[in-house]
């Protein structure tokens, strides 16, 4: 470790203090989002009142009242806990599937799952809405974001199970083969609780993808199952009038998943590369 | 083979939805980029139901690549801004990732608000930029561009070095809603989003870089920057490889921040184009849909290869 750690003032002190300049100016728009949501809206836009102002807590009170929050938020929850679950059932006897019985194709059918990830969404787009408008009548409905936000997640949940899954010796599930353990045991019994932290942080990251989805819930949704992303695209150009209220729910919209984020920064690396770096 | 068979067939549920997923759609839109198809046309309403009567051949294609003005701007577009948007978030990257890659105090603090920006919804970001920080007057922008007028004026009064501040300009805020300027805020935007997602990765690939191999270079009297470019970076080549692949085909397919900060203003990249198309003509649409998915499976093909070289073992 010696002469891997230099002491010179340059090392002790000026890259320590770059660091933190660099980490709170990426921060600030964030800072400045929450900052700005406890103005109230002729504040917000005074330049005396930049950073010195009488805090209010007027706009989280009244976000039901200016933009009907909870129904989006409502929708929001619901939609990312149901996809979330639902491309975990899939997911997981899938990538147990692929882990421990493989096949010749198997590779070939993973590469070809994630390729599905890499089509451009709005090459489909009109057909989406042909199909669940005049066809499904599902268009609008939870149902329909709920199957599609798990469709474009279930890849790349499939890879992070996939290589959580590898991590665990063959032997362990032979073994409990030989016991005379069916598949479904082997699956609850024994998978689920050895890998068990690895689904755990597959499912956060689901969640997180499903929450921030904005291109099919914005979309093929109106009402009905209209999420946080579509609300906020609703609202894009407030022409300053509202600037501490939007600020008030755009901070409640990415405030609970932020916090999740950063609870899940190691394993998120794995999900973002498709397990190429761990 | 036998009781292997129950196992396999677990991946069948998986795969067939991906499948339906996939191929429905897709092949609509190819049908639907070889006929005449349009949801508008009082002249001839035979056209506004899709049908293999409505065959156009390469029609559909021929117009968006040739007549339809906004093609080729729409690609040049989406190049320009995916194309700025992985230069700026891989050196960033770098330089963020082998600043914070050493012990010092606050270091896990330092990583959460770094990594912070990463999880804004795309909705936000785009609105948050836009309004409370770039906007010309009302926005952070504008109101440190009129503070700093103000400040300029008032010195200008004061004796001795009034002269000197008299002789600045009135500077004026830059407006992020032209065409040309809401495409650099939608480059400035995403960037604050992806740099962190470099760095994460980064970091995590600098943690397994071998550290003997390092302190032998420091003994033998490497300087930092030799060492960087001589260890680091080739130990990174391939994360290097996976974030400019992974953004390509993130950002190719870009549409809330290009719909919240440009919507109307002329400034588009390929899905807006789509979007714009989809309104009325579905022929030319799924003609440029299905020209952006051969794009974008250009350079998924190489992503695909990266990504696959050490799967099975």
């Amino acid at each position: 470790m010696s002469v891997l750690e230099p002491k010179t003032s340059f090392h002790r002190i000026f890259l320590p203090t770059l660091a933190w300049t660099i980490a709170i100016i990426f921060f600030f728009p964030i800072f400045w989002m929450v900052l700005t949501s406890f103005k109230t809206d002729a504040d917000a836009v005074k330049p005396e009142y930049l950073f010195i102002f009488q805090p209010t807590l007027e706009n989280y009170m009244n976000m039901t009242e200016n933009y009907d929050y909870w129904r989006f938020a409502k929708n929001s929850i619901i939609t990312s806990v149901f996809a979330t679950a639902f491309t975990l059932f899939v997911g997981i006897p899938s990538a147990y599937a692929m882990a421990f019985n493989p096949s010749r194709h198997t590779k070939d059918i993973l590469m070809w799952m994630l390729s599905t990830k890499m089509l451009p969404a709005a090459a489909v787009l009109y057909p989406m809405t042909f199909l669940t408008k005049n066809f499904l009548g599902v268009f609008d409905t939870h149902f329909l974001v709920i199957i599609v936000l798990s469709l474009i997640n279930l890849p790349i949940v499939i890879w992070m199970l996939f290589t959580y899954f590898k991590e665990i010796p063959k032997e362990i599930i032979e073994a409990g083969k030989m016991d005379g353990v069916n598949t479904w045991g082997e699956i609850k019994d024994i998978l689920l609780p050895l890998a068990w932290g690895g689904v755990a942080s597959t499912a956060l990251l689901c969640f997180i993808f499903c929450w921030n989805e904005a291109y099919w819930t914005v979309r093929l949704t109106t009402t009905e199952a209209a999420t946080l992303s579509k609300l906020i695209e609703g609202n894009r150009a407030p022409e300053g009038l509202f600037f501490g209220r939007l600020s008030a729910v755009s901070a409640a919209a990415v405030g609970p998943i932020v916090v999740l984020g950063w609870f899940c920064q190691k394993q998120l690396v794995r999900g973002l590369t498709f397990g190429a770096v761990k | 083979m036998g009781n292997r068979t129950l196992p396999r067939l677990l991946q069948t549920p998986a795969v067939l939805l991906l499948l339906a997923w996939m191929l429905v759609p897709l092949s609509m839109t190819l049908f639907f980029s070889f006929i005449r198809y349009v949801l508008n046309n009082l002249r001839k309403p035979e056209w506004t139901t899709p049908s293999i009567d409505n065959w156009r051949g390469w029609g559909n294609y021929e117009y968006v690549l040739y007549k339809a003005k906004d093609f080729w701007f729409a690609v040049e577009n989406s190049l320009i801004i995916v194309g700025s948007i992985i230069v700026f978030t891989v050196v960033l990257g770098l330089a963020i990732a082998v600043l914070i890659n050493r012990t010092f105090p606050g270091r896990g603090i330092v990583r959460v608000l770094l990594i912070s920006p990463f999880f804004i919804m795309p909705a936000v970001n785009a609105v948050l930029w836009i309004n409370m920080i770039l906007d010309p007057v009302l926005g952070l922008n504008g109101l440190a561009i009129g503070g700093i007028n103000n400040m300029v004026a008032s010195l200008a009064n004061a004796p001795l070095v009034g002269w000197f501040f008299a002789l600045w300009p009135v500077i004026e805020p830059i407006s992020f809603r032209g065409t040309e300027t809401s495409a650099i805020a939608v480059i400035i935007m995403v960037t604050w989003q992806w740099t962190p997602f470099a760095v994460l990765i980064f970091m995590t690939s600098m943690q397994s870089e071998d550290q003997q191999q390092k302190e032998a270079a420091i003994l033998d009297g490497a300087s930092t920057w030799s060492q960087f470019c001589n260890l680091t970076l080739p130990h990174l080549a391939r994360p290097i490889a996976i974030v400019v692949m992974i953004q390509a085909i993130f950002h190719l397919s870009l549409y809330a921040e290009i719909e919240i900060v440009s919507r109307g203003n002329g400034n588009k990249n390929l899905p807006y184009l789509i979007g714009e198309f989809a309104s009325n003509n579905i022929g030319a649409a799924s003609a440029t849909g299905i020209l952006a998915v051969i794009l974008a499976n250009i350079v998924a093909i190489f992503l695909l290869r990266i990504v696959g070289k050490n799967l099975m073992d």
